[in-house]
């Protein structure tokens, strides 16, 4: 085995038993509770998680982006919540990596370590329709001027360093890059979502924020870009932490369909349970391909929007399609607050929102299929 | 000090069935980790390294791509790592592999504490620490739940069934450790890079002037005849008397007999 | 050097008092083999151990009394049971009790001896004099069938409370003493032993005896009897899920499949129905006892000992006469 291939092997041994004793069992407590209990925050920091793709040259670990997807997609199967915080983290890093100037990269990345990092389109006014955001930032002398309003962030309240799109002209969508410890920010209000309870999602708002040029990603006008870019990133990994949902589901329903008997016969053996785990296995194996396809052509340099889409829209459909069957199968025990099978249907069903809703995804892949044709 | 941890990989689970067709145990899809133990014996020698300062060396036998699980214990902490790879090392029963890291325990030389988890998790017998221990001629402490390095000698407590034990233990010694002497860490995720700067010395059977017939299957006396899957313990349940004074007697003079009540209970 | 006709097993006496399987093991032996069944026994001068053990009917006793040797470290015991056995003969088997000492001596000696040892055997049977152990792996999730039929003795570790203990008299029952063994002293570990006290618990995962109170004896009475009942037995209290409602228990008492896992030595379910979901939290543990007033309750299916009637009436009988 290769450095590349052991390193991997190691990696994920870590994660499975972390996520088995550290996560899994805090599943339950972490949803009703809504937060990471288990002091797992500071673990998460302490084992260097959040380094996990970050480049070696900024103190990270540089696994790829197979390899990464991999790990949401174990800790996800532990809980969901956890998976997608990391999710957030990862993309923001992504786009820092792709779009940031020498001296943003050398200021930030080393951080990313140990400072969760956000990224934050969505404006009261606007979420998918990014030129309806009202935020902006204006220049003065070498500086530029940010004032605005971003809620609904991943991470939001949790994170500490933001990347927010801003209008830098009418027309014109640029990103920056924001640090709670600048004068003029301020954490708003959370939000109080159906799923996902464990990540927290709430507000920034920025008073007069003064920022270097160099706190600008990529260059002015390249918002929408980047914006599509983190949305890809985004996708890939959400289609990671679906899979895991639907691990965890099937392994619900297996342990509970063998043990469960109805007139002395495990009711595993029955063919209408049969059909309904035979429909969830399918779902969450082609959505782990999927979501592994797109992490091949990431880390190969080619494009992945198109399965970074269907990764997203048809694990997001069928964790919730899933989870139903799960219920069904469980019976009062699914239908029990008691049992976590209700909760993972609440977490999948905002993936069929986060980052660009199904319907979106849909649009994206109809329209990348029509121009490959073209 | 010089600390010498023998690992051993093991499946992922311990959850394993038996192959219909083959008779043999079914691994398919089954990846390795380190025996858990094997992870408190490895904590504890760094521990010990910290307070007193060493070296810890780790060392398994097994093929090349055991040492995936060596460069994971270097990513955790230790020093270097020696991996036992020899086809004639297969087949091995616990005193053929006692012999040979024994033997390789030598080799390294000057070791001042060899430590083990109490077992492995597959095979689950305990024995190559005791083995290699009277191999070397050295005392040994097992199933330790306390280390503390105290000068020049080790403090350890250990329980026996009803017993509990405090032992002052002068080096060289081999330690077995529970389970519950300690929090072993998880490995961190940077550390695994840094790691393959460290090495790892592959050592073969021509390396470690073994006597032939001590080692694998002709070094063995131990012969697996065959394998079963446990019969599924159903449980055939006895009804105690009907009178409570009386069922309460019946069950008491029941439990102690199978030790289940100790005689003053 | 020449193979006795003799089984021998290695009496375990932790602070002078003999460990009870040792008569699990004799009696099991005494059950299996056609040659005599000697008993090792190393006491005190002062003691006579010996007088307790002969109830358990051994062939033969090899005693050695040596105030030292009672508290020898592993590396002296085995020195001396190697010694022993260059005086007696290599008996054809060599059974160890599958406990710490056990676990740890019988491997040093099979060293020495560069024989054969199966650890923690669940069952044992002879061949002719071929002794077939049936020892489990992985977790008992797989029993293999093990021999040694090239060496001797054919040691073996053997797990408590798997054989029963019978008494039998057995009057060819033959003391000898052996002297002068000569043993190698160790002067590198300085022991020193205390009793243990009887170890309870509050973590219910870990507990060795656990009182569970199911929804049939969800009443004040029927809590103050089943924590009294603990109290008698240094047990663990744990709960069913419809006692989760109490204040006084949480999701970290309860057992079953949406709560704790437990693994008990001992269970005792009271006006426990055996639902399921709890059923699959008890499949670990190894004595199962069950008060229900149904007597068609499921949980008697899950269950080693089961009493048809009050819970209340059986515990306060059962508290009486521990």
């Amino acid at each position: 085995m290769d450095q590349k291939q052991t390193s991997k092997e190691i990696l994920l041994r870590m994660v499975k038993s972390f996520t088995e004793n550290e996560v899994a069992p805090f599943d339950m407590e972490i949803d009703h509770t809504r937060s990471y209990v288990n002091d797992l925050l500071n673990k998460i920091k302490k084992y260097d998680f959040l380094s996990t793709m970050l480049p070696e040259e900024y103190g990270g670990a540089g696994f790829d982006g197979e390899t990464t997807a991999a790990v949401i997609n174990e800790i996800a199967k532990g809980n969901a919540s956890l998976g997608v915080t990391l999710e957030g983290h990862f993309k923001s890093i992504d786009q820092i990596v792709k779009y940031g100037n020498q001296a943003l990269k050398d200021e930030y990345l080393p951080q990313a370590k140990s400072r969760i990092i956000a990224f934050s389109m969505t404006e009261p006014s606007g979420g998918s329709n990014p030129l309806g955001i009202t935020s902006h930032a204006e220049k003065k002398g070498d500086k530029w001027i940010i004032n605005g309003d971003k809620i609904m962030i991943t991470n939001g309240g949790l994170a500490e360093i933001y990347c927010v799109m801003v209008k830098t002209a009418p027309k014109e969508l640029s990103f920056f890059v924001v640090d709670n410890n600048m004068e003029g920010f301020e954490y708003g209000k959370q939000e109080n979502f159906l799923g996902l309870t464990g990540v927290p999602v709430g507000e920034i708002v920025m008073n007069n924020i003064e920022v270097d040029e160099n706190h600008l990603l990529g260059k002015v006008g390249m918002g929408k870009e980047i914006g599509d870019s983190a949305h890809n990133d985004a996708r890939v990994l959400m289609g990671a932490v679906l899979t895991g949902i639907m691990e965890h589901e099937l392994d619900i329903v297996t342990d509970y369909a063998t043990h469960r008997k109805a007139m002395d016969t495990p009711i595993i053996q029955m063919q209408g349970i049969q059909r309904k785990v035979a429909d969830i296995a399918v779902a969450k194996e082609t959505t782990k391909l999927l979501y592994q396809k797109a992490t091949w052509l990431k880390d190969h340099g080619q494009d992945y929007e198109e399965e970074a889409a269907m990764a997203k829209a048809y694990g997001s459909r069928s964790a919730v399609k899933s989870g139903d069957d799960a219920l069904q199968i469980l019976g009062g025990y699914g239908y029990s607050l008691d049992y976590p099978v209700e909760h993972l249907i609440r977490d999948a069903r905002a993936m069929e929102i986060a980052e660009g809703t199904v319907e979106k995804m849909r649009t994206a892949i109809a329209l990348i299929e029509a121009r490959n044709r073209a | 000090m010089k600390i010498v941890v023998c690992i051993k990989q093991v499946p992922e689970t311990t959850n394993v069935k038996i192959d219909e067709k083959t008779k043999n145990i079914d691994r398919r899809g089954l990846g390795g980790v380190i025996n858990s133990y094997d992870l408190h014996a490895l904590k504890t020698a760094l521990e010990i390294k910290q307070a007193v300062g060493g070296e810890v060396i780790t060392l398994t036998m097994g093929p090349d791509d055991f040492a995936v699980s060596l460069r994971e214990t270097l990513a955790l902490g230790a020093d270097s790592s020696v991996l036992l790879s020899d086809r004639a090392f297969a087949g091995a029963d616990t005193l053929a592999t006692g012999y040979v890291l024994g033997k390789a325990i030598k080799k390294i030389a000057d070791v001042d504490l060899v430590i083990l988890g109490q077992q492995s998790v597959d095979a689950d017998t305990g024995q190559v620490g005791p083995i290699m221990a009277e191999l070397l001629q050295v005392p040994q402490v097992t199933y330790a739940n306390e280390v503390t390095v105290k000068n020049d000698h080790l403090v350890i407590k250990r329980n026996l069934d009803n017993v509990a034990q405090e032992i002052t233990a002068q080096l060289p010694l081999l330690l077995t450790v529970t389970d519950t002497i300690n929090q072993p860490e998880y490995t961190n995720v940077v550390e695994i890079a840094k790691s393959f700067a460290k090495t790892i010395t592959t050592w073969h059977a021509s390396d470690l002037q073994l006597d032939d017939d001590r080692v694998g299957q002709a070094g063995s006396p131990t012969i697996v005849r065959s394998i079963s899957s446990p019969e599924k313990t159903v449980k055939v349940g006895h009804k105690l008397a009907d009178n409570p004074v009386d069922a309460a007697k019946e069950l008491v003079t029941a439990l102690k007999k199978q030790n289940i009540l100790a005689e003053d209970d | 050097m020449a193979v006795i006709n003799e089984n021998w097993v290695f009496v375990e006496t932790d602070l002078q008092k003999i460990n009870p399987v040792t008569y699990q093991l004799l009696t099991k032996m005494k059950q299996i083999s056609h040659d005599p069944v000697v008993a090792v026994l190393i006491e005190k001068s002062d003691a006579s151990l010996e007088t307790e053990l002969a109830e358990y009917g051994p062939d033969k006793i090899l005693l050695i009394k040596d105030d030292e040797l009672v508290d020898g470290d592993d590396l002296e015991l085995t020195d001396a049971l190697n010694k022993l056995i260059q005086k007696q003969g290599t008996p054809n088997t060599f059974i160890f009790p599958a406990t710490v000492v056990g676990r740890s001596v019988a491997p040093r000696l099979q060293a020495w001896l560069r024989t054969g040892l199966t650890a923690d055997c669940l069952d044992l049977k002879f061949e002719g004099d071929l002794l077939i152990q049936t020892k489990p792996s992985y977790g008992d999730n797989i029993m293999c069938e093990i021999t040694i039929p090239n060496n001797h003795p054919q040691m073996a570790t053997a797990r408590p409370n798997v054989f029963a203990a019978e008494k039998q008299t057995n009057s060819n029952l033959k003391v000898e003493e052996i002297e002068n063994l000569d043993w190698e002293k160790d002067s590198k570990l300085v022991i020193k032993s205390q009793l243990l006290p009887p170890k309870t618990t509050d973590d219910i995962t870990q507990a060795e005896r656990i009182v569970a109170l199911g929804r049939g004896d969800k009443t004040d009475a029927g809590i103050t009897v089943a924590n009294n009942l603990a109290k008698k037995l240094h047990a663990t209290v744990g709960v069913t899920r419809p006692l989760t409602d109490l204040d006084q228990y949480t999701v970290n008492e309860q057992i079953g499949q949406s709560g704790q896992t437990v693994a008990p030595d001992l269970l005792v379910n009271l006006g426990v129905s055996g639902a399921v979901q709890y059923t699959a939290g008890i499949a670990n543990a190894k004595v199962v006892v069950s008060v229900n007033t149904d007597e068609h309750a499921q949980i008697f299916k899950y269950s080693d000992y089961y009493f048809v009637g009050n819970a209340l009436e059986f515990s306060r009988a059962l508290e009486a006469i521990l």
